[in-house]
């Protein structure tokens, strides 16, 4: 098991329902600012022309996670199919992983007085075999599953489209994949010009190399 | 019956349309069939089941899972089967279990104490409560002579609106109801009809190019239009144009976006239809076999001179542009849709507009077909027949004289202005209230304060104490969706399906779903009032010189919870077993939803995607006989009642084609003429109203995490958007001094409301905006109160002449920093 996620970005509407679904599904703690996933917006002007991009994201579950590598106490770890969790008991709230994750995907969970993050569900998964915030999405934005899984749509979909990572340089080899809008003026305004534009089989080698240095601390 | 029905004098469209089925059942019938037990299962008190419910925290209706363990709602996700949702629950949705626990809610009857508006409230008891309306309701209609329309009554778009609406109209007998189609959806509904037969459905998921002007489905979550579209926008399939003065979310997937000057829509359109007619881009085959009066038409837009130039010095639009999107359009005929959009009515001449837009559509052929507007088909359900006394003291609704076409669902602005302003044909001195929140949602708020004051007697049903509550004599407190069982219900569709709200939990604190209510108010007012018309009802006082009057009280219906004795389970149990058999009443208890075929049709074909209906299977083309998709069974096709709220027997007098398959489309209207009203689409300089130097036209809209101003206080939702703020043009804003997070002060003929602001590009120079729902004055509810800005507090009290709906965004305001 290697759980990751594919994002159908161009398909996002900016509904917030995966904020509320995860908050619900998963008991986050109340409050605009403590969420385990969100939509990022950003909007400008072309010529006096408005435009607004859309790029819902959540932690990325890093193969090579700094959040996993700074933590004293090893609250942060890897749990089954290298989802990066939090164990509360161990958590002593030192930050150290906040300030390591690139993605700003931690916060304080004032209630239970610890590091909180995204989990990809994993309660559910056995039951349901995805996230709520997959499952709720009315654009379905969201693919989940398993990149060891050849048959899965994950994988299926890697294979047939073009992707990025974020913040692919700081090598983290993050699994959150977001899928090249098909149409091009579309990509084109949405992405960096530094984006590198990358396919399955380029990456995944680079992928599989990752995955077998740092498996041996996932938990099963 | 001994009396001649021709001596009655029957309620206009009231009961002739409400009793349903052709015989009604008495009184004896009904309590026999309550005695034969259903398959409602009882709610197992301990440990994790699964209920399916149908979601109510907006119009919508999406299927959902409602996850509950030791009888809580722990989580809401959407149910799969149910083809209209497809699996998805939007945000507010999801916060359907902050709508259940909110602190806040209605939990006990109450009665007012102090002054209305002020919120203060004693708790009663249920009897106490019922017994308070009786005395107050007994002494109004014995001083009115019987006259049962004194009593108004309004509701909000809900599965068990219609019980409500079934007691005050069949059984109570009041003509007089309102609900949200005049302030919302009356203009586009009644325009398309009367155009191509039909509001129907646009079907998001084959076109090639939609036109969504106004329309803000990113935003305005609609399934499954939503869902269709923005898995097919940008170089996936369709083609899409958004004509709106906000950059929208929508505007952000669209191909093109055309900023349009607010009110201007309509020479947009007949500039489009000018450049269509003059190049002879339309679809000759189709306008030749199904138009009518198409030369007429064509003349009148050719000699008005609707020329994309001149559409281009009103709307703002460049007449290039306009000539492009027409060719465009044709191109991709009839594969091509001018979106019908929702809440509309934005000025004066909204009716036309929406025929214009209807007529352009049709002239590429995109009605009745695949990737156009469809008709889809609704599956049956049984009958649930009740028998309605016949008053002959009530007399008609006091607002049909109002526009040129009053339906029975009213103009509320016209009907308000009569009460406020003491010019009714007889007195209005009561209302009662069912999940609506006239406070906040009818354009000027004082004036609707002023005409709740001058009643006798306000009843409010809701679950959360608004601002109307406020109003209310007496408060009578539903349970929420969560925790009642609503009456089932087909929704048409390409891919219909049968659907069903069960129960989660059981209601919490002393709160009940509105067919109880229903039946105990019923209990209580039925005897008292039964004097009264015995007193005034001279028909019934010679009915009772022939029979006895345990006969005449019962067999007449006057007894008024007689029609809700039965349980919600069963009566649905009987309406799906009537036409689908035990087999699918059991489908639909376990899945939440049933359709012919379902086990064998549902397939799951990727973790994003399902089919429900095979390809072939699907309602498209239900008027034409000759098309492959369509079977037998499929052309009777009655799917405007549950998609639009919009009574469709009150737009037939008006249209001698309305829902016939063979008709036309209709370009010259005739029988509207005779009403007044522009037989063709035509644009008047003197209804445009033009924005002077230093102010602005205010609009309004919706937003994917509040519905109308239900949510407000939902905690949830508002960690998505704490209050809302005033979009102003950033060029406009600094000329203002005004900077974001300023407060401003925005000032109408009719109001003026503090907020604060947001300086922006994505508006047009000409307009401020803000989304609508905020603002609530009502002290019991924590977090709405006082929260932002009301939009109706500003926006004026005025209708449009065609159907009386509300112009919304024909208010003139100015902006000032604070």
């Amino acid at each position: 098991m290697n759980y990751a996620m594919a994002l159908e970005y161009q398909n996002c509407i900016n509904c917030q329902a995966c904020e509320v679904a995860c908050k619900q599904e998963n008991g986050v703690q109340l409050g605009a600012d403590k969420q385990r996933i969100w939509v990022g917006m950003v909007e400008g002007t072309i010529f006096g022309r408005p435009y607004a991009n859309i790029y819902p994201s959540q932690c990325n579950h890093c193969l090579e996670a700094p959040c996993v590598s700074v933590c004293p106490t090893k609250a942060s770890h890897y749990g089954e199919g290298g989802i990066v969790k939090v164990n509360p008991k161990q958590c002593i709230l030192c930050k150290g992983c906040m300030e390591a994750c690139p993605y700003d995907a931690r916060f304080v969970d004032d209630t239970r007085v610890v590091i909180d993050k995204c989990t990809f569900c994993d309660h559910r998964i056995a039951e349901t075999g995805t996230t709520a915030c997959q499952a709720t999405c009315p654009t379905k934005v969201r693919t989940f599953g398993d990149l060891d899984d050849e048959n899965s749509d994950l994988v299926k979909l890697l294979k047939t489209r073009r992707f990025f990572v974020q913040k692919e340089h700081i090598g983290t080899v993050p699994k959150l994949f977001y899928l090249l809008p098909e149409d091009e003026a579309y990509a084109k305004q949405s992405l960096a010009h530094t984006t590198d534009i990358h396919t399955w089989e380029e990456i995944k080698p680079h992928y599989d190399e990752a995955r077998n240095r740092r498996s041996k601390e996932w938990k099963r | 019956m001994q009396i001649e029905i021709s001596r009655r004098r029957f309620l206009k469209g009231s009961v002739a349309l409400m009793i349903l089925g052709g015989t009604a059942l008495s009184g004896a019938d009904i309590l026999a069939e309550a005695m034969s037990k259903a398959t409602a299962a009882p709610a197992a008190a301990k440990g994790r089941r699964k209920v399916a419910t149908i979601c109510e925290m907006c119009v919508n209706k999406c299927a959902a899972i409602a996850h509950v363990e030791d009888n809580i709602v722990k989580k809401l996700d959407p149910n799969p089967l149910f083809p209209k949702s497809r699996n998805m629950l939007c945000a507010r949705g999801q916060a359907g279990i902050s709508a259940l626990y909110d602190p806040d809610r209605l939990k006990y009857p109450l009665i007012r104490a102090g002054e209305r508006g002020d919120g203060k409230y004693r708790r009663a008891t249920w009897e106490e409560a019922y017994k308070h309306i009786a005395d107050k309701l007994g002494k109004i209609l014995d001083e009115e002579g019987d006259n049962r329309s004194t009593i108004g009554y309004c509701a909000g778009e809900g599965l068990a609106e219609h019980t409500f609406k079934s007691f005050m109209s069949d059984k109570f007998g009041s003509s007089n109801f309102l609900n949200h189609s005049s302030i919302c959806l009356q203009s586009t509904v009644t325009g398309y009809t009367l155009t191509i037969g039909g509001y129907g459905i646009a079907d998001l998921e084959n076109a090639r190019y939609v036109i969504m002007a106004g329309a803000n489905r990113a935003e305005a979550i609609l399934t499954p239009d939503t869902m269709d579209l923005f898995k097919r926008t940008r170089g996936r399939g369709a083609k899409l144009v958004v004509v709106d003065p906000r950059y929208t979310n929508t505007a952000m997937h669209a191909d093109t976006y055309l900023p349009i000057k607010p009110g201007t829509d309509l020479a947009f359109v007949l500039a489009l239809t000018y450049a269509t007619l003059l190049g002879q881009l339309y679809n000759k085959e189709y306008v030749e076999n199904n138009f009518q009066d198409f030369e007429k038409y064509k003349k009148h837009i050719l000699d008005s001179g609707y020329t994309p130039e001149w559409a281009e010095k009103i709307t703002g639009i460049p007449a290039g542009t306009i000539c492009k999107v027409a060719h465009d359009f044709m191109a991709a005929a009839p594969q091509a849709i001018y979106y019908q959009g929702r809440r509309t009515t934005w000025s004066k001449n909204d009716f036309q507009l929406r025929r214009a837009m209807a007529l352009f559509t049709a002239l590429g052929g995109g009605v009745d077909v695949k990737g156009g507007i469809v008709f889809g088909h609704k599956l049956p359900l049984g009958d649930h027949a009740i028998t309605a006394p016949i008053y002959a003291n009530a007399k008609g609704r006091i607002d049909k004289d109002a526009a040129a076409v009053v339906g029975s669902t009213g103009s509320w602005v016209a009907w308000r202005n009569m009460v406020a302003e003491g010019k009714t044909p007889y007195p209005v001195r009561g209302m009662f209230v069912y999940k609506q929140n006239p406070m906040l949602s009818v354009p000027d708020t004082a004036k609707t304060a002023e005409m709740f004051r001058k009643m006798d007697l306000v009843v409010v049903i809701d679950t959360m104490p608004s601002d109307t509550a406020m109003f209310a004599d007496v408060i009578l407190p539903e349970c929420t969706y969560l925790e009642r069982e609503d009456p089932v219900t087909s929704f048409a569709g390409t891919e219909p399906a049968i659907a069903l709200r069960m129960k989660a939990i059981e209601p919490m604190y002393e709160t009940k779903p509105v067919i109880d209510i229903m039946r105990g108010l019923g209990e209580t007012l039925s005897k008292p009032l039964w004097e009264i018309s015995k007193k005034h009802d001279e028909d019934l006082q010679s009915e009772l010189e022939d029979r006895p009057e345990e006969e005449v009280y019962s067999e007449g219906g006057y007894d008024l919870a007689d029609a809700y004795q039965e349980s919600q389970e069963d009566i649905n149990h009987h309406m799906v077993v009537a036409k689908h058999g035990e087999a699918a009443w059991r489908i639909l208890r376990d899945k939440g939803v049933f359709y012919p075929q379902m086990n064998e049709f549902f397939k799951k074909l990727s973790d994003n995607s399902y089919q429900y209906y095979p390809r072939n299977k699907k309602y498209y083309g239900v008027l034409k006989k000759e098309g492959e998709m369509v079977r037998d069974d499929s052309l009777d096709r009655d799917c405007e009642t549950c998609e639009t709220c919009v009574n469709p027997a009150d737009i037939a007098p008006t249209s001698r084609t309305y829902s016939t398959p063979s008709k036309k489309i209709e370009c010259y209207l005739g029988a509207m003429e005779k009403r007044g009203v522009d037989p063709m689409p035509t644009w008047h300089d003197e209804d445009y109203v033009k924005v002077p130097k230093g102010k602005y036209k205010f609009i309004t809209g919706r937003h994917a995490h509040f519905t109308q101003n239900a949510t407000a206080n939902n905690i949830m939702l508002l960690e998505l958007m704490k209050e809302n703020y005033v979009w102003i043009n950033d060029r406009e804003a600094r000329t203002l001094g005004i900077a974001f997070g300023d407060t401003v002060e925005i000032v109408s003929p009719v109001g003026k409301v503090h907020i604060k602001a947001y300086p922006t590009p994505k508006i047009v120079r000409e307009a401020i905006f803000y989304i609508h729902g905020f603002g609530a004055k009502s002290s019991l509810q924590t977090f709405a109160h006082r929260n932002g800005a009301s939009d109706n507090e500003i926006i004026e009290g005025i209708i449009e002449p065609v159907l009386g709906c509300a112009i919304m965004h024909d208010t003139l305001v100015s902006v000032r920093k604070v």
